[in-house]
């Protein structure tokens, strides 16, 4: 499946691999913060019309109708069924990594993280960038 | 002068890196059943991990990602996640061998009790791995664990027979019954998969990117991996070596690490005793973190969450939690009273299960031109690579199989 893209970045034509160059990259967002993994890729179109890529799926909701059926079913007990729709017009850069035009609170990805790393922010020694 | 201590450190590392529980168990033991005969296995499982380790690292190098975005993106969801779950299992079971080995070496020294120590290598490890820099964590674990040389020194002393030794270095299958072939053939698969353990390519590519190299460091990438891991090779043929010197002709298994600190007591007194002590130590716990940190990085990575050590912990939750919890995990194996070399021993051949479905994106991603640009596979790294992907899935079948007629190696 082909798209018009934003910006490959990399000189390349105008058109990219969805399946090879967008699904199961990884996101950043405006400041450059990993917030998640193309889960899916939402498409609309009529049958005999080109499909138009609309929004790219990230979460569980997202992933866990690619495995098989049983895995599937087991997937919303275990991890829930959260799934954050990123609008295909936030992709500002395609490249080994998709570059979003927002930041992530704003789009709700990353959300675990930011909870989690309040309460991390408390322990000694959490604040340190170990570069 | 920068560049060139760089490259020595990172070889050393490598070389004090490269040998954990499993390993040390499986090599002395092979040399105590079929004297030099599997020293072949030992020489091309060191080039298997030459090879991959440089691929590995010159993605991560070129294209920043590790392998588990590799997996995740040549292999897709269902075989990405198949893959995932298998390799943090058999990280897990290997991280619970070290800390249940290093338990053991406590206790030997101490005498205390063998829970009470597993508890304590818990909180020693957690505090490490939290305040530690990644730096600091390769080198004080990588360096330290280059104590293990003491090992080579006893080979030498032990004077091999060089002969006998060099002759191993081609395949030959020992005569007597199917029972011994088919626990030659096990021990080879085994050994095979010690040696090229698939969490150490995991870490390596990691540690491309903590350390943050660019395509410039490709270079270093080939070289740290070619003489570190050949050096690496040496102290595993040194410890096959002594295994079938000291503990050949007694009848007796490596089945305790403090079996394989009095080989060095034997040649080298007391100061021998110690360094293998303190070798085994700080090899062993290097795995044990390198281990819950790999466990971590795959996960991390194949969801897409922030990871590394280069980011504060408030800033990388989930990776924390996850080799958090998987070193608490393997606590809990060992806790149940499991026997450690028991576990490594399974963890080694469930180890080589995984290799083929890790290594088949990776070698699609190192070949492909749109994404590695120049730095494609070359010609040899081509042909090595997929000779050995054909041989570890060789290896792959027949582990399950061997595993059961062999009595899990009992023969």
């Amino acid at each position: 499946m082909s798209a018009r893209t934003p910006s490959t970045g990399g000189g390349r034509p105008d058109y990219v691999d969805i399946y090879r160059q967008v699904l199961d990259h990884a996101l950043l967002d405006a400041d450059d913060w990993l917030c998640g993994i193309v889960d899916d890729i939402e498409v609309e179109g009529d049958v005999g019309e080109p499909l138009r890529v609309t929004a790219l799926l990230v979460g569980p909701g997202a992933w866990a109708s690619r495995l098989p059926a049983l895995f599937a079913r087991l997937v919303p007990h275990l991890f829930g069924t959260r799934c954050v729709r990123v609008p295909w017009s936030e992709v500002s850069v395609l490249g080994e990594q998709i570059k979003l035009r927002s930041r992530a609170a704003v789009l709700g990805l990353a959300t675990t993280d930011r909870r989690l790393g309040l309460y991390i922010a408390k322990l000694p020694g959490s604040e340190r960038s170990a570069k | 002068m920068k560049k060139i201590l760089e490259i020595f450190l990172g070889i050393l590392t490598a070389m004090g890196g490269f040998v954990e529980i499993g390993e040390l168990t499986f090599m002395m033991n092979a040399g105590s059943k079929f004297n030099y005969q599997l020293l072949w296995v030992v020489l091309l499982g060191v080039v298997g991990i030459m090879v991959y380790g440089e691929i590995t690292g010159r993605i991560a190098a070129v294209r920043g990602q590790a392998v588990f975005n590799v997996v995740r993106e040549r292999a897709g969801m269902r075989l990405g996640l198949l893959t995932l779950v298998a390799a943090t299992l058999v990280c897990l079971l290997t991280c619970a061998a070290e800390i249940g080995a290093i338990a053991l070496l406590w206790q030997l020294l101490s005498g205390w009790p063998y829970r009470a120590l597993l508890l304590l290598a818990l909180v020693f490890f957690l505090l490490v791995v939290w305040f530690l820099p990644f730096k600091a964590i390769e080198r004080v674990f990588g360096l330290l664990g280059l104590l293990m040389v003491v090992f080579i020194v006893v080979a030498w002393k032990m004077q091999p027979d060089w002969g006998q030794m060099a002759a191993g270095l081609l395949p030959t299958l020992p005569s007597g019954p199917t029972d011994k072939q088919l626990l030659y053939a096990y021990y080879a698969v085994a050994l095979i998969s010690s040696v090229m353990l698939p969490y150490e390519t995991y870490f390596y590519a990691s540690g491309v990117i903590e350390d943050r190299w660019t395509p410039r460091d490709i270079p270093l990438n080939r070289v740290i991996v070619i003489i570190g891991f050949a050096l690496g090779g040496l102290l595993a043929a040194a410890l096959m070596s002594v295994g079938n010197q000291y503990l050949g002709p007694q009848q007796v298994e490596a089945g305790l690490p403090g079996t394989a600190a009095f080989s060095a007591a034997s040649q080298l007194g007391r100061a021998g005793l110690w360094l293998a002590i303190g070798g085994m130590f700080f090899a062993f716990a290097g795995a044990a973190i390198e281990t819950a940190m790999c466990s971590a990085y795959d996960i991390a990575q194949f969801f897409g969450w922030p990871w590394g050590k280069f980011r504060a912990p408030r800033n990388a939750p989930r990776f924390v939690l996850a080799w958090a919890i998987v070193l608490v995990l393997s606590t809990a194996v060992v806790m149940t009273g499991v026997d450690p070399i028991q576990v490594v021993e399974y963890s080694i051949v469930f180890s080589v299960v995984i290799l083929p479905l890790t290594y088949f994106p990776v070698m699609a991603i190192s070949r492909d031109p749109d994404v590695m640009g120049v730095h494609v596979n070359g010609p040899i790294a081509n042909t090595l690579g997929w000779i050995y992907f054909v041989l570890i899935s060789i290896a792959a079948i027949a582990a399950i199989p061997l595993l059961i007629l062999t009595h899990g190696g009992e023969g």
